[in-house]
């Protein structure tokens, strides 16, 4: 599965940081971003940042630290912060903007050893009201993130001796060969699967062998390189018998087997726990509604319920965080809620609406009900992501 | 003064109307800078929508969407939400800033700083709308149906008809594909892509009137844009008169892909296709006639001697006083999809046009091209019927409001 790009917050690059503040009236911030760059550093923070009016600010700010350097903004009394500068090189001059309440702020650089540094507190008035201000936030650490990733590690944990037990069931089913018992069996297993999906990242290789989907333009039920679930399902839907479903359900036992001898010692970076909420839905909007992942049992809409539970899970986690911070907290929840009761209602007692089946307007609701989800669960990600270590106040 | 909405997201479960998406925009307010570069730029506010006068920019998307909204009233939210979009962009300026608490608010296509660069985003509805889901069926305007198959058509329903249609032109296709991407962001919940088709208007060559992918100037006795009177009469829908009150100022919205068979019209003679269409391929000028814009004379060749009976411009515009209120807008773009199996290109016209009633003028036209010679070298795939809803009265005002009145 694709994994977001990531990259590591680099424990923040000595900022030297010249903070060269123009408050800019409406309409003229290109007046602001010619104003003149102040030099920043991890010994003189924005110090050149001295007042004035709130409303849209623009800070143009030049690395005098010889070296790397991370700045930030924050609000003095919340800590919110309104905007990082991070990769910020040696000698180059950025400009960031901040739409600023009246209030008291400062800028904080951090260098690679030294830090977080705060400049003076800056004092604005005369600005915008409080309910035109920009939103800060009050950034999240690894420290918050650190018993989030823990916890929900301790809950994949819990689900993998019923993963594999769900296993055991569809090895002993598939002696007789395809039958609807066996399929039942399969879709039991592979849905389980599907809700742990924040995990993926974890799983590392382990998932290769265990969910790999078809690949396209090949038939999964010859294709060699195929193992795992949707092997299986290949081979059961196209009526193959005992004698080749045995081995591949082995295979399959054998790779959960070593997901659950090793996942406890797995390192699981904390930041996975938002990026999973989120992209779990982007994986289930790309690839189970494209329905490129069939491999014949057409059961791409129980996947993407299943997908939702594991989205609802992992954000279950996340909740401590979110609730201070996300103001569509709740609306975010209500559209997995909805996506799910959408996507329920092609539950025929286990036996599934086929993609191809859905009316035009069925798969309109479909589409809709999820990328609405998709899209508020964008921000999880963003406001989850681990900033500005030392940034809180 | 125009404001930015924040590019609020989720559009469902939360029936944030304008006031709402006001208040999250506040915290741009001062930041909506009109782009003062040399790009056109339409008011957005007005008795109609921009789009139907304007003159046809270079670059053009059709996208007709269905409404998944629930009920009435996240319909209203989806017309607000794509008036705000639609605000924001066509004015330009400088996007929301939501610092960290989500990703950016605009995809950045265009640059930090939004220009207008001739952005039109004309919503228009179909008659799908007005059915029993969101209890509209009372004002559907007068006229508005589904289009029909008409004899000669090849219509694949899956690229027909819509709950919405969004026409988006602007002198740039870039803008054209930031301003969708930025409205279906917004309004993901709400509505779904039915089809799409983009389109481009060539520049003149070498002079005059954009040609079409057949090679001939097409619209050349389009109706002028500058005479209201005419408009009044010809494009604009009026209360009263069987149509809803709320339908002052629209226009009803014909829009037919039409698929160019250019490999054969390509091997048909010139002479062949100047009687076709009735036109000189190289001038443009009728047949009767030295320059593009000659009135074609028709009533002095009754038996079709100089202009053909069949050709293309006599049928559909006799200049008789009997069809002379028939006459509508066009405002057609040419497109250019790709390739069939048998190597062919898919290449055609959007045929766009607004007029103020579609049976007596559009359908009166295309019954009369019924069969027209042309037909074989052309064959209309996709398209609809829709209603141009009027314009944005001022800044409170929102796109369709007087539907929810």
């Amino acid at each position: 599965m694709p994994l977001r790009p990531r990259y590591r917050h680099a424990f923040i690059a000595i900022v030297a940081l010249s903070a060269g503040a123009a408050s800019a009236a409406c309409g003229s911030d290109r007046a602001a971003s010619s104003a003149k760059a102040m030099l920043v550093s991890t010994a003189r923070c924005g110090d050149d940042w001295k007042s004035g009016p709130g409303g849209v600010t623009s800070f143009t700010m030049t690395n005098n630290e010889n070296t790397a350097l991370s700045v930030y903004l924050r609000a003095t009394g919340s800590g919110k912060v309104y905007f990082e500068v991070e990769g910020f090189g040696a000698n180059a001059t950025v400009t960031e903007q901040a739409t600023l309440a009246d209030g008291n702020y400062q800028l904080v650089c951090s260098g690679l050893e030294t830090g977080p540094v705060p400049g003076t507190t800056v004092r604005v008035t005369n600005g915008a009201s409080l309910a035109s201000a920009e939103p800060g936030i009050v950034p999240v650490t690894s420290n918050d993130l650190l018993p989030i990733s823990i916890a929900y590690k301790n809950w994949v944990t819990a689900q993998l001796p019923t993963l594999r037990e769900q296993i055991s069931t569809l090895a002993d089913a598939v002696k007789q060969g395809p039958t609807p018992a066996a399929k039942a069996d399969w879709l039991t297993a592979h849905l389980t699967y599907e809700t742990l999906g924040a995990a993926y990242d974890a799983f590392g290789d382990l998932d290769a062998g265990i969910d790999s989907p078809p690949a396209l333009g090949v038939d999964p039920v010859t294709a060699e390189d195929l193992t795992g679930f949707h092997k299986i399902e290949a081979l059961l839907w196209s009526g193959a018998p005992a004698a080749k479903l045995t081995p591949a359900v082995a295979d399959l036992a054998s790779c959960v087997d070593n997901l659950v001898r090793q996942f406890p010692d797995a390192e699981i970076d904390p930041n996975d726990i938002a990026l999973r909420a989120h992209e779990i839905i982007e994986n289930a909007v790309e690839f189970e509604l494209n329905g490129t992942t069939d491999a014949g049992s057409h059961t791409n809409l129980a996947t993407v319920g299943a997908n939702i539970v594991g989205s609802q899970k992992a954000l279950s986690f996340l909740l401590p965080l979110l609730q201070s911070r996300y103001p569509d907290l709740a609306k975010t929840q209500d559209a997995l809620t909805n996506a799910a009761r959408v996507v329920a209602a092609f539950d025929h007692n286990g036996s599934w609406t086929p993609l191809d089946s859905l009316t035009r307007a069925q798969r309109e609701a479909v589409n809709a009900a999820l990328d609405n989800a998709v899209e508020l669960l964008a921000s999880v990600a963003a406001i989850c992501d681990e900033r500005l270590p030392g940034a809180q106040s | 003064m125009n404001r930015p909405i924040v590019g609020r997201r989720g559009f469902l479960g939360g029936l944030a109307g304008v006031g709402a998406a006001a208040a999250l925009g506040t915290g741009l307010a001062g930041s909506a800078l009109a782009a003062d570069d040399a790009s056109a730029m339409y008011a957005f506010e007005g008795p109609h929508q921009g789009g139907i006068l304007t003159p046809a920019q270079r670059a053009a998307a059709f996208v007709a969407f269905d409404a998944t909204a629930a009920d009435k009233a996240e319909l209203a939210d989806l017309f607000q939400e794509i008036t705000g979009r639609a605000r924001f962009l066509i004015a330009g300026g400088t996007p929301a800033n939501i610092g960290l608490t989500d990703s950016p608010s605009d995809n950045g296509v265009l640059g930090p700083v939004v220009p207008g660069d001739g952005l039109t985003v004309t919503l228009s509805v179909g008659a799908s709308l007005f059915d029993a889901r969101f209890g509209l069926s009372g004002v559907k305007p007068a006229k508005l149906s589904t289009m029909p198959a008409f004899p000669n058509d090849a219509l694949d329903r899956t690229i027909c008809d819509g709950d919405l249609l969004l026409q988006i032109c602007a002198d740039n296709q870039d803008t054209v594909v930031h301003a969708l991407r930025e409205i279906a962001r917004a309004t993901r919940g709400g509505m779904q892509v039915r089809w799409r088709q983009d389109g481009f208007v060539s520049p003149p060559r070498p002079s005059g009137t954009p040609r079409n992918l057949m090679g001939f100037k097409d619209g050349t006795s389009n109706l002028s844009t500058s005479d209201a009177k005419l408009m009044d009469q010809l494009v604009w829908t009026h209360a009263g008169r069987g149509e809803p009150a709320w339908a002052e100022g629209g226009s009803y919205h014909v829009v037919r892909v039409i698929r160019m068979l250019v490999e054969f019209w390509d091997r048909v003679n010139l002479r062949e296709q100047e009687n076709m269409i009735g036109r000189r391929k190289d001038t443009g000028a009728p047949q009767s006639g030295t320059d593009e814009f000659d009135t074609p004379d028709f009533g002095s060749d009754p038996e079709g001697e100089v202009i053909q009976k069949g050709a293309h411009i006599r049928l559909a515009n006799p200049r008789t006083a009997q069809t002379d209120n028939q006459r509508i807008l066009r405002r057609p773009f040419n497109y250019d999809n790709g390739t069939d199996p048998n190597g062919n290109l898919d290449m055609g016209l959007i045929f766009a046009a607004f007029n103020q009633d579609v049976e007596r003028q559009f359908v009166a036209i295309q019954t009369r091209l019924i069969d027209e010679a042309l037909v074989d070298y052309i064959s209309p795939v996709g398209g609809g019927y829709f209603f141009a809803l009027p314009g944005v009265k001022d800044s409170a005002d929102w796109l369709g409001s007087a539907l929810f009145t």
